[in-house]
């Protein structure tokens, strides 16, 4: 964890002492701000913050950050227990649950509607719905990531497919990476990031859900999730994918060694540098599950939630998150990571974003899939991580063909019933 | 700790010296309370506690982390590969280095470049050294398999394969432990006296293996303890190769003990339970401390 000044606010400190006048004006107000992830998400913050304090020259952010989100999820726990909480965090969108249960994190519908209604400033019921938890706005959504493909265009045409117009389902997909895997000179066909998340990605996919809606049962282990573990199998025995883990999967790729790569969006800014001028580098949506028309895409990512107490705190903090969910600070969330942005007007008006994408496709995937994604599911109750482990812990047994699929399916169901919270 | 204690004891008529010998042993005794004693001490006392971290109380619990410990599948795991890792890492590196050490000492020339040589994997960064062990064990783009290759062997995912993941580890731990362990050797080789050796010659034991079994091996015997008990307690200790290479997977295949603390500690912020785990190390570390001081210290040093 790290707690520095933005150079920003160090360089308004001497302003503001030279003109007593206008500081007396308005009183500066200091917030501070945390947020997880800074080696993917600071660009990002930076950006925004440098524009924010031309709008708001007296609010002046601190950060503190936490290496990774369950991390920063640790962290706000602690510090709710000793009240020293910041005035606003982001969260990961699986994680908001914790607060929304605890009531940490603060109600931002009032926030929203105080400046007109919530559609008309690009916060569509799609995008609140990713940070709506216990019946209320628990956060506010910064930055979405949905699982893309990352294809090398040279080995698939080696291996004989038009990169121009590739299948766009699974089976299309299993058989392209079977071909590179045989016909590729001795690069492997695909690495898909088998974790929770990629099984909730896929479990939604083939049009299931993890929970039943009242959340009285787990719904994950009948025909969808096992379709989903068989589909992990497939890729095992069908393309022979390598026992590799997220950081040598991406070496692999960037070494030009392997076809796809399926994995977040998140990692795009990432791979441009890494790949460089390799080979032929392109970004596709996910493939589909065929004859699913509805299937959906669990969505990773960031929330803003406000845990301000003082009331001048609480506004300025308002007023930046505001800011960074608007279409001008979305936009600068997105051309400074890979994420998709999370306001509906930034997306649309082609004046925001519009230029960007049109210069840099390989931030596209993500963007043409938006239509499909739906909330990232949270299990309910204090065992969530120990869940998301089982969950991983079995797919594992299936990629190392350890464990048949329904053999899997089942104890992970098992496991799962045992950590959520007893109901009478 | 002790001897520095013993030194300042009040001598006849010199009151004044053993004031200030107190006086100068405070730092060191302070430092060992507050850093050490201390801190062990609430650690232990946490682990019969339900303490969770950022809760704002907690309860006395006795046993129970104990006996949650006995029927939590992650923990015997974790202790199971413990044990398989140090019963890998504990002779293969001991008696290495003391094949390496005995080249090195009858060696003519290079003594000092083999030394440091062998030592340097000893004071490199293990987390540094970790990511370029990841690169070398790279199952595709690495070099050990593309050197396999060239045999026709097609090698394994080495550290993301749950049946070679420990082994891998293992591998690495050895590489760490075996420098070090040569170092202790070669001070205990030095320290015999040229002359039992001559002796031995001269009382007619003429094959070298002879007289490493019956001069070199029984005068080593006290460093040959250090350097068994020293290396124990480093192998049970392994967590960076763990935290950086493979974060216990896959599937728990290499969950360590120190590793599973620090999830349980730090990720389900459980610190009562995590403490729990801690003491258990501890127990594993005194009892090779015993082992050394009580029943093998007796049978290595003669006279």
């Amino acid at each position: 964890m790290t707690i520095r000044l933005t150079r920003r606010a160090v360089l308004a400190l001497p302003a503001a002492l030279a003109l007593p006048g206008l500081a007396r004006a308005q009183q500066p107000v200091e917030i501070t701000v945390h947020y997880a992830q800074p080696f993917i998400f600071k660009p990002s913050y930076d950006a925004i913050t440098e524009a924010f304090a031309r709008v708001e020259p007296n609010i002046r952010i601190n950060y503190v950050t936490s290496p990774g989100y369950p991390e920063g999820t640790q962290l706000l726990l602690r510090q709710a227990a000793t009240n020293q909480l910041p005035d606003l965090s982001f969260q990961g969108l699986n994680l908001l649950r914790v607060f929304a249960e605890r009531g940490i994190a603060q109600d931002l519908m009032p926030f929203v509607t105080r400046d007109g209604a919530p559609a008309a400033q690009g916060y569509s019921e799609g995008l609140l719905s990713l940070g709506r938890f216990s019946n209320y706005q628990a956060g506010l959504p910064y930055a979405a990531s949905t699982a893309i493909t990352f294809l090398n265009a040279d080995l698939a045409r080696r291996a004989g497919f038009d990169p121009d117009n590739l299948p766009t389902d699974w089976d299309g997909h299993i058989r392209l990476a079977a071909a590179v895997k045989e016909r590729a000179g001795g690069a492997d066909g695909m690495w898909f990031a088998w974790s929770e998340w990629m099984f909730q990605t896929l479990v939604l996919g083939h049009g299931g859900r993890m929970m039943t809606p009242d959340e009285r049962d787990i719904a994950f282990d009948g025909a969808e999730g096992l379709a989903t573990l068989r589909l992990h199998d497939r890729y095992v025995r069908e393309t022979q994918m390598p026992a590799l883990n997220a950081n040598t999967a991406s070496q692999a790729f960037a070494a030009g060694r392997l076809g796809a790569f399926y994995w977040t969006t998140a990692v795009v800014r990432n791979f441009i540098q890494s790949v460089g001028q390799g080979f032929d580098f392109r970004t596709l949506p996910l493939p589909v599950v065929a004859g699913v028309p509805n299937g959906t895409l669990a969505t990773g990512g960031a929330a803003g939630m406000m845990t301000a107490r003082d009331p001048a705190k609480r506004e300025a903090a308002w007023k930046f998150l505001r800011f960074a969910t608007s279409p001008q600070g979305q936009a600068l969330m997105a051309m400074n990571s890979g994420y998709v942005p999370c306001n509906q007007l930034a997306i649309d008006d082609p004046q925001y974003l519009g230029a960007f994408y049109r210069q840099n496709p390989l931030f596209q995937a993500a963007v043409t899939q938006m239509a499909r994604q739906a909330p990232w599911f949270a299990f309910p109750g204090s065992n969530g991580v120990r869940i998301t482990q089982a969950i991983t812990n079995n797919t594992a047994r299936v990629i190392e063909s350890k464990a048949t699929p329904e053999v899997a399916l089942a104890d992970m169901a098992t496991e799962v019933r045992r950590l959520l919270p007893r109901r009478s | 700790m002790s001897e520095t204690m013993a030194l300042a004891r009040p001598r006849l008529g010199a009151g004044g010296e053993a004031l200030a010998g107190l006086m100068l042993c405070l730092p060191a005794t302070l430092a060992y309370l507050l850093l050490l004693l201390l801190p062990t001490l609430a650690a232990v006392l946490l682990a019969f506690t339900d303490y969770e971290l950022g809760a704002p109380a907690l309860a006395w619990i006795g046993l129970g982390n104990f006996e949650e410990l006995l029927g939590d599948q992650g923990f015997r795991i974790a202790l199971r590969n413990t044990l398989v890792y140090v019963s890998i890492v504990a002779p293969v590196s001991i008696a290495g280095a003391l094949a390496l050490a005995l080249l090195i000492e009858a060696a003519a020339r290079g003594r000092a470049l083999f030394r440091a040589v062998f030592f340097l994997p000893v004071v490199s960064l293990p987390v540094a050294m970790a990511t370029a062990w990841q690169y070398l064990l790279h199952p595709t783009i690495g070099p050990v398999n593309a050197v396999l290759a060239q045999f026709g062997v097609a090698g394994p995912a080495w550290l993301t394969s749950s049946d070679t993941v420990l082994l891998s580890l293992a591998f690495i731990g050895i590489w760490e432990a075996i420098g070090f362990n040569l170092v202790l050797f070669l001070a205990g080789l030095t320290a015999i006296p040229r002359e039992l050796h001559q002796a031995a010659e001269v009382d007619g034991v003429t094959s070298a293996w002879e007289r490493f079994r019956l001069v070199t091996w029984p005068l080593l015997g006290p460093t040959t303890l250090f350097v068994v008990t020293i290396t124990m307690i480093r192998a049970v200790r392994v967590f960076d190769s763990v935290a950086v290479l493979t974060q216990g997977g896959p599937n728990r295949a290499s969950e360590v003990l120190l590793y599973t603390m620090y999830t349980e500690g730090f990720t389900f912020f459980r610190l009562g339970y995590s403490a729990a785990i801690t003491l258990v190390f501890l127990a594993i570390v005194l009892a090779l401390m015993l082992l050394q001081t009580k029943v093998l210290d007796k049978r290595v040093h003669y006279g």
